[in-house]
């Protein structure tokens, strides 16, 4: 199996000698979905960003896509890996001055040198797979927070990419607007897209992952199967945070 | 401890190195800056230290302070201009016991009475016309009676414009609109000139005054717009609380609105008096002999002439130095105003 | 409040105001009276008899005081338009090195920042002019060919001149300006949220591109009203012309002020100056505004 992402020992400190990442070592295989869970400032959401090199580390070593990168945080590198994996954020983050099509093709035409044309022609593909593409021509305060984040899931998505990750994707939503997101996202796991996902949904996790990584105070506290994880999590820590999501 | 410190000294060490030297583009200019700053920071040091002639300032420094005042009674300016100084090194560094704050705030309106005793004499001082003062005092004093008198006139206006009466609001809006859209040399001029035609005969008033009057007319009208700004930033339920809780509509504009709107528009406010202390150099051309216009006669004086970079150094360092104390202290105030009302 | 009470409270008003307003208007026209002046414009279209060092429109001794304001009053346009471009340009470049990522130029950029706003405009448009430009001796000519020369006369480039009067407030009014339009630009890039950034840095766009695509369309919405202020302000500021000996519309008004003593008459020109200044600012900076909504289609 082909590993997509590698991270080996990944450490990084904020001032005042709080680690937000501690050790972490991880895999992901190619065609899998980690899904990464943990309570709020256990430093999930910092590590899946420096998959892509929105955060820096101090130490240990990352291999995405077979690109290396070190706590140099070297820029063209990040550059290389960005063209290739794609990010949705808990903020939707849409270009609000772009039309939803605008959106979608900026990073085509600009990044990857496609004309014009093409990239509208794979964008409204992109939007029908989203079942969105009635909306191609608005602006993104005129689309609910769903409607948004599958725009910006296919936004992810127009460069092809060979990973995906998720940043708490359906945090921001209404409760009833959540299982539209989650639904794409499930369509594109059984596609067979790389894809590591941060989120508190647990049936969403129990169908979609292939592994489930728990994180607290920036440790693993445990990796292990869904079935595992869901019905008979081997750390203690893991089923009290189970429990607490169960009540809500 | 020290261990955490210098690993957090080698991050920033780090980073340092990432933002100036991430790339040939970011080296290079990094490199060029560097290059200028050490040449520029090293001629002006020279000059400071060696060519410069500080004569021009060290031998006038009685003049900048208290301008043409009797030197008999320069200690009665240097009283004033000393015990604001300590008043601001208290008010910054003094013990955080409460009663001692809130007599803070009397304490600095009673240095405006003060000042102008020590400045005018009177009850036992020998009286000293308006005429003799200048230099920083004057500046000063300029700056205070002015901020102290537009802030009320600032806050009627700002009521006036916001209230209900369409009479009311279009004479306070155009008051507003036009001594915003004129230029404060003009305002400054034609107050010297205008204000005596409008007295009736055999009432002067005299030019330290006009200047302040004319001053307060100006500078009420950006004060009126900014505490008209912390006006509205009040949401709508803070009115409606306080109508539920049975106060009319004198008691919620007393009790309810100007605290807050003050509170908002702080910033902005103290940004007005650093701008207006600023701004009273103006009166160095309108015939005022404040601490440019002691600048411009030590100029005009066959002695001194031509050195006009080190007077022009010496009186932007002394203008920039006053204004950081008032910003700090600006700043030192709204961190108070944001954790209790003690001033207030 | 009870409509009766409203009206009862506005005629109050009304009367305290307008009887304060005539008491001063009486005293006025006592004291006027008495210095044998009176109120009245015709002296507008008599001989100025005094020359205007700079006029871009031909301006002789013998012309009428109105021509000599109007003069007057292009030559502020000139300095405004021509110091307001230059104040941009200096103010973005600051602004963006505040705002940018290299901490060396940041600071630089936060020092010149406080040097030039906290000391004040008069002195610094004397430091230009003084120390600037008369400090230049006459024989000290920076000549490349006859095309360019600086001297304590001012510049002269290809046949045209600027004095240094011109040069001196024109330099003065950039600089500080420029100040106060770092930090507007400033705060409007920094208004942008942190997950615009993030978002085309995810999508591999280039800094350079990211900023002009994305960060820059929205900042501008923020940064004109900002822009706006700060051009009038500009336009307020351009009155201390007279410091340097620019002959603006203040200018032009102080010398007939000492001529004919109008002061009022004077007043009421200089108000309607500058109402039609500040209308071509805002008005133009409306279109402008215009434009950039036009391209902006969202709420």
């Amino acid at each position: 199996m082909e590993p997509i992402v590698i991270a080996k020992n990944l450490t990084k400190s904020y001032t005042k000698g709080l680690r937000a990442l501690d050790n972490v070592s991880l895999t992901v295989d190619r065609g899998k979905v980690l899904v990464v869970m943990g309570p709020s400032g256990s430093g999930k959401s910092t590590l899946i960003r420096t998959f892509n090199g929105l955060e820096t580390f101090d130490k240990g070593e990352l291999n995405i896509l077979g690109i290396r990168v070190d706590s140099s945080h070297d820029e063209k590198r990040i550059q290389k890996i960005r063209k290739r994996v794609g990010m949705v954020f808990q903020q939707f983050n849409l270009f609000p001055h772009l039309s939803i099509l605008e959106n979608i093709t900026l990073a085509p035409v600009h990044v990857q040198k496609r004309r014009q044309a093409e990239a509208d022609e794979y964008g409204m593909y992109l939007l029908s797979q989203m079942g969105i593409d009635s909306h191609a021509y608005k602006y993104p305060s005129q689309l609910s927070g769903g409607e948004q984040q599958r725009v910006a899931i296919a936004r992810a998505l127009a460069l092809k990419p060979e990973l995906l990750l998720f940043d708490e994707p359906t945090s921001a939503l209404d409760p009833e607007r959540i299982n539209e997101v989650l639904d794409a996202i499930r369509k594109l796991a059984e596609q067979g897209m790389t894809m590591v996902v941060v989120t508190h949904e647990i049936s969403f996790a129990k169908d979609v992952s292939d592994q489930v990584l728990f994180m607290d105070s920036g440790k693993v506290i445990e990796t292990s199967h869904p079935d595992i994880f869901f019905s008979n999590a081997k750390h203690e820590r893991s089923r009290k945070f189970l429990n607490q999501l169960d009540k809500h | 401890m020290s261990k955490i410190n210098i690993y957090s000294l080698i991050i920033h060490f780090k980073n340092l190195k990432k933002t100036l030297f991430s790339n040939l583009f970011n080296t290079t200019i990094s490199f060029l800056i560097i290059v200028l700053i050490s040449v520029a920071l090293s001629n002006i040091f020279v000059w400071l230290i060696f060519n410069a002639n500080w004569k021009v300032v060290t031998s006038n420094l009685p003049l900048y302070a208290f301008g043409s005042f009797p030197a008999n009674a320069r200690w009665r300016p240097a009283t004033w201009i000393i015990s604001l100084l300590l008043l601001s090194i208290f008010t910054l560094c003094g013990p955080k016991w409460k009663w001692l704050q809130k007599n803070l705030l009397v304490a600095w309106i009673g240095t405006i009475p003060l000042g102008l005793y020590l400045l005018y004499g009177g009850f036992g001082l020998s009286p000293i016309m308006s005429r003799h003062w200048g230099g920083l005092t004057l500046t000063i004093l300029l700056t205070v009676c002015s901020s102290i008198l537009s802030l009320p006139f600032g806050i009627i206006l700002a009521l006036c414009r916001q209230s209900s009466l369409p009479l009311i609001k279009k004479l306070s809006s155009t008051y507003i609109d036009v001594m915003r859209s004129v230029p404060l040399i003009a305002v400054l001029f034609f107050g010297q000139l205008l204000i005596p035609l409008f007295l009736p005969i055999g009432i002067e008033i005299d030019r330290v005054w006009r200047a302040i009057f004319a001053f307060t007319l100006f500078v009420s009208a950006y004060i009126a717009e900014d505490i008209r700004g912390g006006l509205q930033s009040i949401p709508y339920t803070q009115i409606e609380a306080a109508k539920s809780l049975g106060l009319n509509q004198y008691q919620i504009i007393q009790f309810v609105l100007i605290p807050q709107a003050l509170r908002i528009a702080l910033p902005a406010l103290t940004n007005q008096s650093i701008g207006l202390f600023q701004n009273t150099s103006l009166m160095a051309i309108l015939g005022l002999v404040e601490l440019l216009g002691v600048g411009r006669s030590i100029l005009a004086n066959p002695e001194f002439i031509g050195q006009y970079i080190e007077v022009y150094v010496w009186l932007a360092s002394v203008y920039w130095m006053a204004c950081t104390i008032m910003a700090i202290l600006a700043r030192h105030l709204e961190q108070r105003m944001s954790i209790n009302q003690a001033y207030f | 409040m009870k409509i009766n009470q409203k009206i009862f409270l506005q005629l109050g008003i009304f009367i305290i105001f307008f009887g304060l307003m005539g008491i001063l208007i009486n005293n006025l026209t006592v004291n006027l009276a008495r210095t044998g002046i009176g109120f009245n414009f015709s002296w507008l279209f008599k001989p100025a008899s005094f020359a205007l060092a700079e006029h871009p429109l031909p301006f002789t001794s013998s012309d009428s005081y109105a021509w000599a304001l109007f003069i007057g009053w292009l030559n502020s346009l000139k300095v405004i338009v021509s110091s307001l471009i230059l104040a941009t340009l200096l103010g973005a470049l600051i602004g963006f090195a505040r705002a940018g990522k290299n901490s060396l130029l940041g600071f630089i950029s936060a020092a010149y920042i406080t040097i030039i706003r906290q000391t004040p405009l008069l002195l610094q448009l004397m430091f230009w002019y003084f120390v600037g430009f008369l400090g230049l001796k006459d024989n000290m000519f920076i000549q490349l060919k006859n095309i360019f020369s600086v001297s304590n006369q001012g510049i002269e480039f290809s046949g045209l001149t600027f004095s240094s009067e011109f040069l001196a407030l024109l330099l003065g009014l950039s600089i500080f300006t420029s100040a106060f339009i770092a930090e507007v630009i400033r705060g409007g890039i920094l208004s942008v949220s942190r997950g615009q950034w993030e978002a085309f840095r995810s999508l591999g766009l280039s800094e350079r591109k990211g900023f002009i695509r994305i960060i820059l369309p929205q900042a501008l919405p923020a940064i004109i009203p900002g822009l706006t202020s700060q051009y009038l302000n500009l336009a307020k500021n351009s009155t201390l012309a007279i410091a340097v000996g620019y002959s603006d519309i203040y200018a032009i008004n102080d010398t007939i002020i000492n001529q004919t003593g109008r002061a009022i008459e004077c007043f009421i020109v200089l108000l309607v100056s500058f109402l039609l200044l500040n209308l071509l600012i805002t008005n133009t900076m409306e279109i402008f505004n215009k434009l950039i909504l036009k391209s902006r289609k969202y709420s």
